[in-house]
């Protein structure tokens, strides 16, 4: 999606022969259990693009928070400019002309955008603000790269893509010449991508900084990086200019071996009744402020309709509102032909509806609980294990060691508690546990964020199983690659509204990634 | 907060033993008292031996404290409800208060509070006992409803509760009150004969009560589902209203039950206990009292039976304290200063244990967990 | 009438100086519920000093002192052990009720010291409290370190990414907020009311903690808040300068505390929420820890 207008303005082949600016030598870190990083070396030029490309968990985090002092390393040394440096802080960091933009954003969302580009600048290190003089400064700043943006809108006011341009206006104005982007595309739509690449491109090559660009997309590589450095579980596995770079040879030292891609066996099955009815919904998002606009579709046993979407659009609000967690304003929601807009949680439960939240520790789970107790999320009102209001403890064990065993969860036993699992065995757990209920309506929101491959392609056999077993899946994700692949139809959902509902055959990627965008570009970044 | 037996195992990750740890919160504040009775120039040795001397070696030191073992029982109870559900009632005052009040306007309705009460043809203590255990569910009650519908910070209401029902209670004891004795000294009138509970072996009913409450109140945690949905709308609303729990019905709730135990607490101690039978002027030292109740709810853990020889234990040290105040010369108020000790090294003994992994190297540790749902 | 007045400014001094305390507290992301029991160990550690030593500066620098350790305790139970903030402050609420009522006890009647000096009727107390909310105020919107504090309070790891020492500005706050606290047991036992008795705040603290709710996290509204309850502490003490005969007096004693409970069911309405959602510090009450 981003390397469509990019030929002209294409930037690599430069050769990367001038100065090195920034640079790591055998960075070893270990967190308990797992080995982030493994004696990895990197070498950043300067004014060059660098792209650190690897998967989730390769460690390409963990890398950018040690050369940004967040994260110290067990071994390995830090150098800028030749000169050895050992960061206690992001301060120190800053102080050396190197400055980050994090893939979540840290950014304070009550404040104004002059607010937080102050905030742990010197100007605002000691004693008494000069707003007047800082606020003329950060405008100076803005009309030099062509930002666009109200210095004294609140942050939670913004767009993705706005709150990003803010984040890189703090890390500039801080006076950083090297700028790490940790996953920047994460949040943004096609038009928001396009317009940071081309801002890139200007910062490197009109301004002189340094970009290290860190990223799981090959696309974003090929657009803008000029050498590329790829990780694969903690170590590096090739450092080659991006324009001898192969799109294969990439994705081979990325993934390590070939991974069975996960996908629909056939066409043309028989389709059953109409399970999920939504007609003209709408409801609030937690500012108040309209995230459903008139949301209508329906979904029927037997297939999986994906809803692709930027996040931000509507799709947490959309699967809170049928999950009964979430007021409907206006609108329908019929399920089985039965109206259930207003009916609450437990009665959807009852009723064979299952939800599979985005938010696995802090929704789908109670940490302190044991995997067994956190069974009981799901079966606490079930008939067969709460019988005269007594909780059979036992039967959930048992309940319990058979997900274990059928979603393949690595614990040490059923009565560990669920903090202490790994994100994708949780992840697996609370899948296993809504789809052992047999919901006749799946609502999966998110189902395959931050795990790995192989928990990734897993939990998507599992949704197909649902599938085939003649449940109805509504799948709500963010990844374009996940809708196309899993779906029968697929639904584009832009501010709050399905602007279309494609069979799968019309579903391409460009296509869908045009409507998810809403075929405009908002936000105030030019 | 964490705390408490989850499910029918020990928690997985507790570092040191529930006994071991209440022993050691125990010890240490009794080590920290022994300080502050040698600074006041008495022996602490000596000070102990005549506390624990009256408090349970004598006979009628010995029945003071199980009577006020079983008010603080009642006071538990009532706190670890809540808790449970991650909610701190810290209205045991108010709730006692407002039991007690609700208790007298019984006989007071019935016309039984004068010099010559006739014959009750009711079952009057049994009434006296279910009006103190609804006034504290209605207290109890309305906190829940303000929490739950609103998020209206349980502590500040119940805290302001306690000062309200105070007056109130001054109100109605005091200065030509409805309650107010005959002789006008500032307490309520005394409760006729007729209208004492029995007593077995120098205990009265509410003493078995006590006894079923905190069993049924651990029961219901380790057994029941609706102890499950509490526990887990304690640990992680957010996770609880996922799963379907209802988070009104489980804040009301448990601020009922909790309520009603405090208002059964308050007719315990002012109507069914040798010695009393009457509100007195001082009733705002037995609401003090029930902050004990506080303490030994957490430093057990969450376990109401497992409360229940602490409440003893505390119950028979705030008594031998104030003897040990007359016989020794201490100053007033060595059951408040055990009081503050005993909640300063619970809370010392839960940090530190809780916090014991992540003082070691960073690699041994275990991750740290997502974090609670602190803020009331 | 005049003297009525002096006396509800005298008293909203005392809730004044703990809520200011607190808020400075709250808006760097730390809560402490055991308000009152800082003001009660202050205003007794005021108490014994200034009659020791026969000075109400003696007393003044107790009271700041052992409000100033309170509060480290807290800090170091919240912010470096991370553990439960609403566990540390009832412990240090008991635990503060608790051995204030021992130490006191033989010292319980009047302080026996002159009555501090006034202007206008107004101890020094109330003229520093105010100059106080101004200078928070100008701390917390017109310094850096406000700038830094208030970004504690709402995003702890944003701060942290830009450099902010998040623990070292919460131990700075907690325990400058232990300190003002301190400072307001101290107006209550040295000025407002200087004879010491057993759990002499009788809620006072309390009532400060629900006035950080009220005023929004602002230093002026925290200001009119406590005035407005300052005056009504001193009527339900005086129910006779406005409704004579209206209520026993112990009624008119309950009334601060249910109108205490009244205004913080009407802001957590949902017509009130939207603002005071956004005012209260988004990571009030959460430990935070770097990895």
């Amino acid at each position: 999606m981003a390397d469509g207008n990019g030929s002209e303005t294409r930037t690599h082949g430069r050769p990367p022969d001038r100065a090195v600016v920034l640079a790591a030598r055998g960075i070893t870190k270990r967190f308990p259990g797992v080995m982030a990083l493994a004696g990895v070396d990197l070498d950043v030029r300067e004014g060059e693009v660098h792209a650190v490309l690897g998967q989730n968990g390769a460690g390409k985090t963990t890398l950018m928070n040690v050369l940004f002092g967040l994260v110290h390393p067990d071994e390995g040394e830090v150098y800028v400019r030749g000169e050895r440096v050992q960061f206690r802080s992001p301060h120190d960091a800053l102080a050396r002309g190197i400055g980050m933009v994090h893939q979540t954003r840290r950014l304070v969302a009550a404040h104004t955008v002059l607010e937080n580009v102050l905030l742990g600048h010197p100007r605002a290190a000691r004693g008494v603000m000069d707003f007047g003089a800082a606020r003329r400064e950060v405008a100076a700043l803005c009309e030099r790269y062509g930002v666009r943006v109200d210095l004294d809108a609140r942050v939670w006011q913004l767009s993705e893509g706005e709150k990003q341009w803010v984040e890189i206006l703090k890390a500039l104005y801080a006076g950083a010449r090297v700028l790490i982007l940790d996953e920047p595309t994460s949040a943004l739509t096609p038009p928001e991508v396009d317009a940071l690449l081309r801002a890139v491109r200007g910062l490197v090559a009109e301004h002189g900084v340094t970009v290290l660009l860190v990223t799981h997309k090959l696309p974003l590589v090929r657009a803008v990086a000029h050498t590329v450095t790829v990780l694969r579980a903690g170590r590096v596995t090739a450092r080659l200019p991006a324009a001898e770079a192969s799109e294969a040879d990439l994705v081979r030292h990325m993934v390590g071996e070939d991974v069975a891609p996960v996908g629909l066996e056939e066409a043309g099955r028989r389709l059953g009744p109409v399970v999920l009815e939504v007609e003209d919904l709408w409801a609030y998002g937690d500012k108040g402020t309209w995230a459903l606009r008139g949301v209508s579709f329906e979904v029927r046993a037997g297939e999986v309709l994906g809803v692709a979407g930027v996040s931000g659009n509507g799709q947490e609000e959309l699967a809170e509102v049928l999950a009964g967690l979430r007021p409907a304003a206006a609108g329908r929601v019929r399920f089985e032909e039965r109206d259930i807009t207003h009916l609450p949680p437990l009665e959807r439960w009852r009723m064979g509806i299952g939800y599979v939240p985005a938010d696995r520790n802090g929704v789908a789970c109670v940490a302190a609980f044991t995997l067994v107790e956190n069974t009981g999320l799901n079966y606490h009102f079930d008939p067969g294990l709460c019988r005269r209001g007594l909780l059979d403890y036992q039967g959930l064990e048992m309940l319990t060691r058979a997900i274990l065993a059928t979603f393949r969860v690595r614990a040490p036993h059923p009565h560990a508690q669920a903090q202490h699992l790994s994100g994708g065995n949780l992840q697996k757990l609370v899948v296993g546990r809504v789809l052992s209920r047999r919901p006749r309506l799946l609502v999966a929101h998110l189902p395959t964020q931050g795990l790995d491959v192989e928990a990734t392609a897993f939990v998507r056999a599992k949704l197909l199983e649902a599938r085939a077993e003649g449940a109805a899946v509504l799948l709500l994700s963010e990844d374009l690659d996940e809708v196309l692949s899993l779906s029968d139809r697929v639904a584009a959902l832009y501010e709050g509204k399905v602007v279309a509902v494609l069979p799968r055959e019309a579903a391409d990627p460009s296509t869908v990634g045009t409507l998810m965008a809403g075929g405009r570009a908002r936000g105030g970044v030019r | 907060m964490r705390l408490g037996p989850a499910g029918r195992r020990p928690e997985a990750g507790a570092a040191v033993h529930p006994v071991l740890r209440a022993g050691l919160a125990i010890g240490l504040a009794l080590l920290l008292a022994s300080v502050l009775f040698w600074a006041s120039g008495a022996d602490p040795l000596a000070a102990y031996r005549v506390m624990f001397g009256y408090a349970f070696a004598n006979p009628s030191g010995l029945v003071a404290s199980l009577h006020r073992a079983i008010y603080l029982a009642f006071c538990t109870s009532a706190f670890l409800v809540p808790l449970r559900a991650g909610l701190w009632n810290i209205g045991l005052p108010g709730q006692v208060y407002a039991g007690t009040l609700a208790a007298y306007a019984i006989p007071f309705a019935l016309g039984l509070h004068g010099p010559t009460p006739g014959a009750p043809t009711l079952p009057v203590p049994l009434l006296m006992a279910l009006a103190a255990a609804a006034a504290g569910a209605a207290l109890g009650g309305f906190v829940g409803f303000l929490r739950a519908r609103m998020q209206v910070n349980e502590i500040l209401v119940t805290m302001m509760l306690n000062s309200a029902l105070f007056w109130i209670v001054s109100d109605f004891i005091k200065e030509g009150g409805p309650f107010m004795s005959a002789t006008a000294e500032g307490e309520s009138f005394n409760l006729p004969d007729p209208l004492r509970p029995a007593l077995w072996v120098g205990l009265p009913p509410t003493a078995l009560v006590a006894l079923v409450a905190a069993a049924a109140v651990d029961f219901v945690f380790s057994r029941t589902a609706a102890g499950y949905r509490v526990r887990a709308f304690g640990l992680n609303p957010r996770a609880a209203r996922y799963a379907g729990i209802d988070p009104v019905r489980v804040s009301v709730g448990v601020f009922v039950v909790g309520g009603a135990l405090a208002g059964l607490a308050g007719y315990h101690y002012f109507a069914a206990v040798p010695g009393l039978y009457k509100i007195p002027t001082n009733y705002g030292y037995y609401g003090d009292l029930s902050f004990y109740g506080i303490i030994c709810g957490l430093i057990a853990r969450g376990s109401a039976l497992r409360a229940l020889p602490m409440a003893l234990l505390f119950a028979g040290l705030s008594l031998g304290g104030r003897f040990a105040q007359g016989a020794l010369r201490l100053p007033f108020g060595v059951d408040y200063a055990i009081l503050g000790l005993l909640m300063t090294s619970f809370v010392a003994t839960h940090l530190l244990d809780r916090s014991r992994l992540r003082l070691l190297p960073s690699r041994l540790a275990q991750p740290a967990g997502t974090h609670a749902e602190g803020a009331p | 009438m005049t003297e009525l007045l002096a006396r509800s400014l005298e008293a909203s001094t005392v809730f004044l100086l703990a809520a200011l305390g607190e808020l400075l507290t709250q808006r760097s992301g730390v809560l402490n519920v055991g308000l009152e029991g800082l003001m009660l160990f202050g205003g007794t550690a005021a108490f014994l000093a200034a009659q020791a030593m026969q000075s109400h500066l003696a007393g003044v620098g107790a009271a700041l002192a052992v409000g100033a350790l309170l509060g480290l305790l807290h800090a170091f139970f919240s912010v470096t052990l991370r553990g439960d903030q609403v566990v540390s402050g009832m412990g240090l609420w008991i635990l503060s009720f608790g051995l204030t009522t021992y130490l006191g006890s033989p010292h319980t009647g009047p302080l026996g010291l002159e009555r501090l000096p006034t202007v206008l009727g107004l101890s020094p107390f109330v003229a520093s409290a105010w100059v106080l909310v101004l200078a928070f105020w100008f701390l917390l919107f017109r310094t850096g370190l406000g700038l830094a504090i208030r970004s504690v309070g709402e995003n702890p790891a944003a701060a942290a990414a830009s450099g902010v020492d998040v623990h070292a500005v919460r131990y700075l706050c907690v325990v400058a907020g232990g300190t003002l606290a301190g400072l307001g047991g101290a107006a209550y036992t040295l000025s407002y009311n200087p004879v010491w008795n057993y759990n002499f705040l009788m809620g006072w603290g309390f009532v400060s903690l629900a006035l950080v709710f009220f005023s929004m996290w602002n230093p002026w509204l925290l200001l009119g808040g406590s005035v407005l309850f300052g005056v009504m502490w001193q009527l339900s003490l005086n129910p006779e300068l406005v409704l004579p005969g209206v209520l026993s007096r112990y009624v008119w004693r309950a009334i601060p505390f249910v109108t205490t409970i009244a205004i913080l069911a009407l802001i957590s309405t949902q017509w009130f929420r939207r603002r005071w959602g956004l005012a209260k510090p988004e990571a009030l009450g959460l430990p935070y820890s770097a990895d």
